[in-house]
């Protein structure tokens, strides 16, 4: 029974079975909904009967169509089939007429050829006889043009044949005959100087398949006119007297004149080599003619490093470089002419060599049209030009020229440092101007060679100098220190002894030193500013004279710029170095017994003694007038910047002093106001001197004043801790009680109890 | 700015042909290009290589090796932090070549340049003219650091250029602990991320 529930459905006999009334009716409830259920899905099936049979009677009526389709359809192909046959037949015939049409073309053109042939043969034999070279030759370019072998097959007949054979035969002995006199000819228009006759021969060549041979004797020929201008120009120099204008430069103008000449024969030759040689033979060209200005500008640098005796400098300033005595020290004049013509070969070559570089790269745009092969075109073109001849004649002179340049610029600012004067109303002495001046004019004139290498070799050279030996002679002025002016009894004695046992100093030459050693600190400040400015302006001239250096080139520039830049720095903290040593030798030791006399009078005080203060100031107005006659002393020497550094360092003097003298002394209430009053005219003062805030070196002074002030030993906590507001205390706890302890009506047991 | 912390020069020296320019290429571009022509002056290249944590830009510059280029190359001697002095094992000639090198670098380099040599082209094992141990005795006798290298094999060359930047970076990170020691506190000198470390320039003479 059990199982009859739990399965929800009952087998007949399992009714029959049932016993219970309960199970029956269970039963029972189970068979109706059962059968409410089937009829459910009886209904919903006899729905969809009208549905079924709608779409059964619309197949059977597409029935009959189908059969018509599938007759279409295989109408269809056979037409089609038909169709293609019939294009086939009619396309064929079209094919064979085409074919005929070719050949019928083939034989006019084979029988044009052979009246051409027949017309070639007589008329170079006329064109021969009259003279008329071009007209022959384009006969031989015609002839050249046809394929002597077809000729031959398409003509079977023995008889026939023989005619063209022999015609053959005839303009094979005139290309021949030709070729003989174009280069009989065209040697001797070479010979008889003939240029239009040159020219003339020069462009038949192409024609009768001489390309190579007519570009090779023309060139050769274009040499030859460039080796003559040369020769003449190097006789015209060498004859030059030294008082001619340009005497100076006659080299450097020759070897001008030959690039010029070489390119003027590219700018009228290249159209003439492109028009009848076609495109891609200027590399070929150009290498040739290189050949011989390699040639003519070693002859130029051989007779100049001659007649110049430009290696015997060089040899001599490398002697000098290396230290070595006896040598015949050259002339800076003289090698300042010298040096100039050297960058003016260095800057012509360089523009020529760009001009080749450029004629050729162009040519190489229209020929080579692949990337990869223009690519390894242009560098075959590279290395021709970074090898050839004359940027081998220009890379020797580069290497003497920046050994004397280096030697020059070593000379000259030693020379402005042993001239060095100071000059009335200026601040630093002649040799700042003069050595930056010198700099400019080195560097610059290097610039103008327009070679990136030889620029950073001068430009290091320039550090190097600037950076051993200048700073080494500014280092050893300040070394020199600086004698104190203002000298008490006790000093002045020590003095005397020390002066007496070694040398006389008269006042004069201490006031010498002292106004060398400033002036040496306004040089260090000068040279810092200088070469920033320096590099600033060198960094553009470098964009003018090297617009297409090119990334590598740019970096290099860049780097040794900065390089020469970072010295700055290095006369930066030389400034700073003299400053420390100004300080501890001119300021510090005056300082010191000034605010000593804080000590000499009392600022535990009553009420009259206050007052009397007040009328005969005992301390701050005697220490303001002598802070400022020790400024003054300083002011007029010094540039503003370096003042205002003085002053600073003077005021940490003043502070520090200042403090621990406090420090000894005893107040009362009146005493802390008067120490307040005497603060603030000392504050008031320096902040009248400078431009910079001097207060917040004097924040502990004035704290301390702020607590010497109190009414009692509490009103500390009003401005201490949560209380301190926008006051940041510079003292520690530890120095409050100190200083609350220099009161003399506060009481050590209040301070003590104070919770800090 | 680009993001660096030490910034050094280094550059290479040696007679023409022994390879400079290929341990170069080789180390800053990973190539060997076969068929190199003649350094013209001088070229320049920069790698930024990781040490110890810090980035470290070398700037390294390659000089020509032909004679007539001598003043040229020389003007870089004295800022170059370390010099790589480079010759052909292949090659006697430019072995006996070394002491003249030397010769210059006492001459125009500065005093804590760091050298280290090197004899390139130990792939050409049959053309050896110079064995191992006679660069090792020539290094040890003139205090320089010793490799072997191949720029075609790129044998060494990472190990040349890497040990001189650790070498360089340890003595850099030594200068400017040493520095902020001894630094005047009045002299407070406000310096970027970067530190250019000049030998020439340290505050000694005043």
């Amino acid at each position: 029974m059990a199982a009859a529930t739990s399965t929800g459905s009952f087998t007949r006999e399992e009714i029959e079975n049932l016993t219970e009334l309960e199970d029956i009716q269970t039963a029972y409830d189970q068979l109706c909904s059962d059968e409410k259920e089937v009829t459910e899905q009886l209904d919903s099936l006899l729905d969809q009967q009208p549905t079924l049979e709608g779409k059964m009677s619309t197949l059977h009526r597409m029935g009959p169509n189908l059969q018509l389709l599938q007759q279409d359809s295989e109408q269809l192909a056979s037409m089609i089939s038909f169709t293609c046959q019939l294009a086939e037949n009619v396309s064929s015939k079209v094919r064979q007429l085409d074919l005929a049409k070719s050949r019928v073309q083939a034989a006019i053109q084979r029988a044009d050829d052979i009246l051409d042939l027949k017309f070639c043969t007589d008329g170079v034999q006329t064109a021969l006889q009259s003279g008329n070279y071009e007209q022959a030759a384009a006969h031989i370019h015609r002839y050249l043009s046809l394929d002597e072998k077809v000729l031959k097959q398409s003509i079977p007949d023995a008889k026939e044949g023989s005619g063209i054979e022999h015609s053959l035969e005839l303009l094979h002995k005139a290309e021949q005959e030709l070729k003989v006199i174009i280069n009989k000819e065209f040697d001797e228009a070479v010979a008889n100087k003939d240029a239009t006759a040159v020219d003339r021969f020069f462009k038949i060549f192409p024609l009768i398949g001489l390309r190579d041979e007519g570009l090779k004797k023309f060139t050769a020929y274009l040499c030859s006119q460039i080796a003559n201008t040369s020769e003449q120009n190097l006789q015209i120099a060498i004859g030059t007297t030294s008082t001619e204008r340009r005497a100076n430069v006659v080299y450097a103008d020759t070897l001008t004149h030959l690039f010029e000449g070489i390119a003027r024969l590219v700018e009228t030759h290249q159209p003439l080599v492109e028009t009848y040689y076609g495109p891609g033979r200027m590399l070929t060209l150009m290498t040739e003619l290189q050949k011989e200005c390699d040639r003519q500008a070693r002859r130029v640098v051989d007779a100049f490093i001659k007649n110049r005796a430009y290696q015997k400098k060089a040899q001599q300033v490398q002697q000098c470089m290396m230290g070595r005595t006896g040598t015949e020290k050259p002339d800076p004049k003289e090698l300042d002419t010298l040096l100039a013509e050297v960058t003016l070969i260095n800057s012509r070559a360089e523009l020529y060599l760009r001009f080749f570089r450029r004629r050729v790269t162009a040519d190489f745009e229209v020929q080579y049209q692949e990337e990869d092969r223009r690519k390894d075109k242009l560098s075959e073109l590279d290395r021709l030009v970074r090898t050839c001849g004359l940027s081998l004649c220009v890379q020797e002179l580069t290497g003497d020229y920046i050994l004397m340049e280096e030697y020059f610029l070593r000379e000259m600012i030693m020379k402005a440092v042993s001239m060095d004067i100071m000059e009335d109303g200026s601040l630093t002495s002649s040799m700042v101007d003069d050595i930056f001046f010198i700099l400019k004019k080195c560097i610059k004139r290097a610039m103008s060679s327009s070679n990136v290498d030889l620029v950073c070799a001068m430009l290091n050279h320039a550090t190097t100098i600037l950076e051993q030996d200048f700073c080494e002679v500014l280092y050893g002025r300040l070394r020199q220190g600086f004698p104190s002016g203002f000298l008490d009894f006790t000093q002045a004695v020590n003095l005397m002894q020390s002066t007496i046992q070694q040398r006389k100093i008269t006042s004069d030459s201490t006031e010498d030193t002292k106004t060398a050693f400033l002036a040496t600190l306004n040089n260090a400040e000068a040279c810092s500013e200088n070469i920033l400015l320096l590099k600033a302006s060198l960094e553009d001239e470098c964009s003018r004279h090297f617009p297409q250096a090119g990334e590598q080139g740019k970096a290099k520039l860049d780097s040794c710029l900065s390089d020469l830049a970072s010295l700055s720095h290095r006369f930066k903290n030389m400034l700073q170095e003299g400053l420390a040593e100004l300080d501890s030798s001119a300021i510090k030791p005056q300082v010191k017994p000034w605010v000593a006399t804080f000590h000499s009078f009392s600022h535990n005080i009553s009420e009259e003694e206050f007052t009397n203060y007040e009328a005969n100031d005992p301390f701050i107005e005697n220490f303001v007038v002598n802070l400022q006659s020790l400024l003054d002393s300083f002011k007029g020497s010094l540039s503003p910047t370096i003042y205002d550094q003085l002053i600073s360092h003077l005021t940490n003097q003043v502070t520090h002093q200042l403090e621990r003298a406090v420090m000894k002394t005893v107040f009362n209430r009146l005493g802390g106001l008067q120490f307040d009053k005497e603060l603030r005219a000392l504050v008031g003062y320096l902040t009248s001197v400078t431009q910079w805030t001097i207060r917040d070196k004097f924040a502990r002074l004035t704290q301390m004043a702020t607590i010497l002030n109190m009414e009692r030993v509490g009103e500390i906590l009003d401005y201490w801790g949560p209380n301190s507001g926008p006051l940041t205390w510079r003292l520690t706890p530890a120095e409050v009680r100190q200083v609350l302890a220099l009161r003399v009506d506060f009481r050590s047991e209040d301070i003590n109890r104070l919770k800090l | 700015m680009e993001d660096y912390k030490f910034l050094f020069k280094i550059v290479l020296i040696g007679n023409a042909g022994v390879g400079k320019t290929c341990l170069v290429r080789r180390f800053t571009q990973g190539l060997f290009p076969p068929g190199q022509g003649a350094t013209i002056g001088v070229d320049f290249m920069i790698k930024t290589v990781d040490v110890d944590g810090d980035k470290v830009k070398l700037q390294i510059w390659d000089t020509a090796g032909q004679e007539r280029f001598r003043s040229i190359t020389q003007s870089y001697y004295r800022s170059a932090h370390a010099l790589i002095l480079v010759y052909d094992v292949t090659s006697r000639e430019s072995f006996d070549c070394l002491p003249e090198w030397l010769k210059e670098i006492e001459q125009y380099a500065n005093q804590q340049v760091i050298t280290v040599l090197v004899g390139n082209k130990i792939d050409l094992t049959s053309q050896r003219e110079v064995p191992p141990e006679t660069g090792l005795q020539f290094a040890q006798a003139n205090n320089m650091a010793f490799l072997e290298a191949s720029a075609k094999e790129a044998e060494n060359v990472e190990t040349v250029f890497m040990d001189l930047a650790r070498e360089l970076t340890k003595n850099a990170r030594k200068y400017l602990l040493r520095n902020t020691e001894t630094v005047d506190p009045n002299i407070t000198e406000i310096t970027g991320e970067t530190t250019n470390i000049s030998y020439g320039g340290c505050c000694g003479s005043g």
